[in-house]
């Protein structure tokens, strides 16, 4: 807070005020000289996000400035290369997808002793001739040039460059030719080669680097991997594994694997040096054994999102449970009772995804033994919020969501596409910790808002495809906290609802297809959810989730012909396409 | 005025500020050369020079700092409370000609 009023931000803010305020300090030459330069790199970036600089102005930090960071910038071409070749104290330059830069631009940074670290990644422009320029920076510690034009032959040439410590050799064609050629660089500790041409021949080159500790070669043709003694980060997802690591003693503690074949599953993991390992991610593999995990004692994110998983399996999850804080079993075959085993081994749990199992009800009273829960993911699930006995009738039995009170700590709770109605919701309603909520069905009415208004932290609330009414909205009393509201897909509310909602709480983000805001972003951080699922598999799932409702369930689209609910409001056009399809469904 | 609770700033070219501690301790500069253990001969005379600072922008530090005690801590408040506040009374102006200088003189007295 304090930051916003001390005298340098004060200075920051005017000197940046407009071109006007820039010009009138510009020419102070002899100030601009002695600046100290995290103030030169503070007051260089600000104009950056102003929009206020350009290539000459940027001969003024030429003395005082160290890190540069104008990536993704469109208009940095060579003119702006051409200044910063002149800058004698420029550690750090950053110029990651300016497509504008090819490799005569690199011809000005020739020779720049300061420069120690330069990230070009995804100049499509840069090619083996911009290599030859990059290879006069003698002290290069860190070079990105992943995604460029660099060829096999381009890469070879970097062993000259002895200082490197990281280097980023993403999506280039890099061969087990020119990674021989790199066995010179003894320093480097981070190496990626993702999408290369590497095979196991030249897997077996990486013991040359002694210090290498972060390794991806994702989407190669590698199948074993040799004893790489510093190991520390690994990353080789959609490849096909044979053996990795072998009786190693590398101090491995972040393994991911998604999306991986195992040619040996029995032996690939089980000889993992597993003593420090505190992340793994298997999702998507095709593994169907889980003995390894036994070995795992100091496990704390887990990732088995779509592996062959069910019940049986769920004991070596509980063996290792003391520590984990995060687990995913999205889309694994584990139900209620597999959920049960784990209840009670997952102390300090504290992210839980569930999405697309076929769990039910008797889920959620395990889920309430596991004390360190702030996030639980059950989208798409046969979740309906009654707890169903023998005899009764659905409207008697008790509420399942109640024993979620238990949670202390949880903060967001996703339901998206579950079959729980109005009813069931209420338990939500006395949550104390509860700040983000995700719901998404057709059968959620206003009384859902009316319970949901109590919840005293509430910061996002995504009801989405509910048939909220004008009047459900207009009498809905948002928490006070409440800033994000997304009611995409309440076909019934209409503009002017929307807009009279927004102009008595302009607090509060509302996204609709009337929402006057900027057009809603599917993909944005608040978008749900920890289980990020495939289209495919949430289309699968949706078509599921709508031929298995009980007969008593209406729609209330159902009381209109189409052409009826057509003519109620005008809608756009992508929306009233959804709408039909839904309708074809029901007729 | 009492002696003891002023503190005298004395710019490069020799001209001399007299401003209350407690404003001058809005720097956390002075405010270690003040309080700090031991003899610093700023603590003893209650002068401090800074030969690097010239008049007009130790001028217009000072009023940062009494600025600083009046408002600051009601902006912060506020920005707190997220109410806005575009009142031009409330804001401390600075010249665009004077922020270089200013902001390195700024940087070094930790204001």
């Amino acid at each position: 807070m304090k930051a916003n009023f001390d005298l340098v931000s004060l200075c920051m803010e005017a000197a940046c005020e407009s071109r006007d305020s820039v010009d009138k300090w510009r020419r102070q030459k002899r100030s601009l000289e002695r600046l100290p330069s995290p103030l030169a790199d503070d007051l260089l970036r600000r104009l950056h996000t102003r929009r206020l600089l350009y290539p000459s102005l940027l001969e003024i930090f030429k003395h005082s400035a160290e890190e540069i960071d104008v990536r993704g910038e469109n208009s940095v071409d060579a003119e702006w290369m051409a200044y910063l070749g002149a800058f004698r104290h420029l550690r750090s330059l950053n110029v990651a997808d300016c497509h504008r830069i090819n490799s005569s631009a690199l011809w000005a940074i020739t020779g720049m002793n300061s420069l120690q670290e330069l990230d070009l990644s995804r100049c499509v422009k840069v090619n083996d001739a911009g290599i030859k320029h990059i290879l006069s920076i003698e002290n290069l510690e860190k070079l990105h040039i992943a995604e460029t034009g660099v060829t096999a032959e381009g890469v070879k040439l970097l062993a000259s460059l002895k200082s490197l410590s990281v280097l980023d050799l993403g999506g280039l064609p890099v061969n087990d030719m020119s990674l021989n050629s790199l066995q010179v660089l003894k320093k480097l500790q981070y190496l990626d080669l993702w999408g290369s041409k590497i095979s196991n021949e030249g897997s077996a080159i990486l013991s040359m680097f002694p210090k290498l500790s972060h390794l991806n070669l994702a989407w190669t043709s590698v199948t074993r991997l040799p004893n790489l003694l510093s190991l520390e980060w690994l990353n080789m997802s959609n490849c096909t594994i044979d053996s990795i690591l072998k009786d190693s003693k590398a101090p491995l503690a972040k393994l991911v694997l998604s999306g991986a074949t195992f040619l040996n599953e029995a032996d690939a993991l089980l000889d993992l040096n597993a003593n420090f390992l505190s992340f793994v991610d298997v999702s998507y593999s095709c593994l169907c054994s889980f003995y390894f995990l036994s070995k795992m004692k100091v496990i704390e994110h887990l990732n088995l999102n779509s592996c062959m998983m069910g019940d049986d399996s769920v004991e070596m999850v509980a063996c290792i449970g003391r520590n984990l804080k995060s687990l995913n079993l999205s889309g694994t075959r584990v139900s209620s009772a597999g959920v049960g085993i784990l209840a009670g081994h997952v102390p300090k749990l504290e992210i839980l995804s569930l999405s697309q199992t076929p769990i039910d009800d008797a889920a959620i009273s395990y889920i309430s033994l596991m004390p360190s829960l702030k996030f639980v993911d059950l989208s798409n699930t046969n979740i309906k919020g009654f707890i169903h006995q023998e005899g009764t009738q659905q409207e008697a039995s008790p509420l399942s969501l109640t024993a979620l009170q238990n949670l202390t700590q949880l903060e967001r709770l996703n339901l998206e596409q579950t079959q729980v109605r109005d009813e069931a919701l209420y338990p939500l309603s006395t949550f104390q910790e509860l700040r983000y909520i995700y719901l998404k069905s057709t059968s959620l009415a206003d009384i859902s808002l009316y319970y949901l208004s109590s919840i005293p932290k509430l910061i996002s609330l995504n009801i989405c495809d509910a048939v909220l009414t004008n009047y459900g909205l207009d009498t809905f009393k948002p928490p006070a906290t409440l800033r994000m509201m997304d009611l995409t897909g309440c076909w019934l509310l209409t503009k002017d609802a929307i807009s009279s909602f927004c102009r008595i709480h302009p607090q509060i983000e509302v996204r609709h297809e009337f929402s006057t805001k900027a057009p809603i972003d599917q993909s944005g951080p608040n978008r749900s959810s920890l289980s990020r699922l495939t289209t495919r598999s949430v289309q699968g799932t949706k078509n599921k989730g709508i031929t298995s409702l009980s007969p008593s369930f209406i729609d209330q689209r159902l009381k209109y012909t189409r052409d009826a609910l057509l003519a109620l409001q005008p809608m756009p056009s992508h929306l009233a396409s959804d709408h039909e399809k839904d309708n074809a469904v029901f007729e | 005025m009492k002696k003891e609770d002023t503190v005298k700033l004395i710019s490069a070219e020799g001209f001399e500020f007299v401003v209350d501690k407690e404003a001058a301790m809005v720097s956390q500069t002075i405010h270690n050369m003040l309080t700090s253990p031991g003899s610093f001969a700023e603590r003893q005379h209650g002068e401090v020079t800074f030969p690097e600072i010239s008049t007009t922008i130790l001028e217009k530090i000072c009023q940062y700092f009494y600025w600083h005690l009046q408002f600051a801590s009601v902006l912060i408040y506020m920005s707190f409370l997220t109410l806005c506040c575009s009142g031009k009374e409330t804001e401390f102006p600075i010249e665009p000609e004077l922020t270089l200088e200013l902001m390195m003189a700024a940087n070094y007295l930790h204001t």
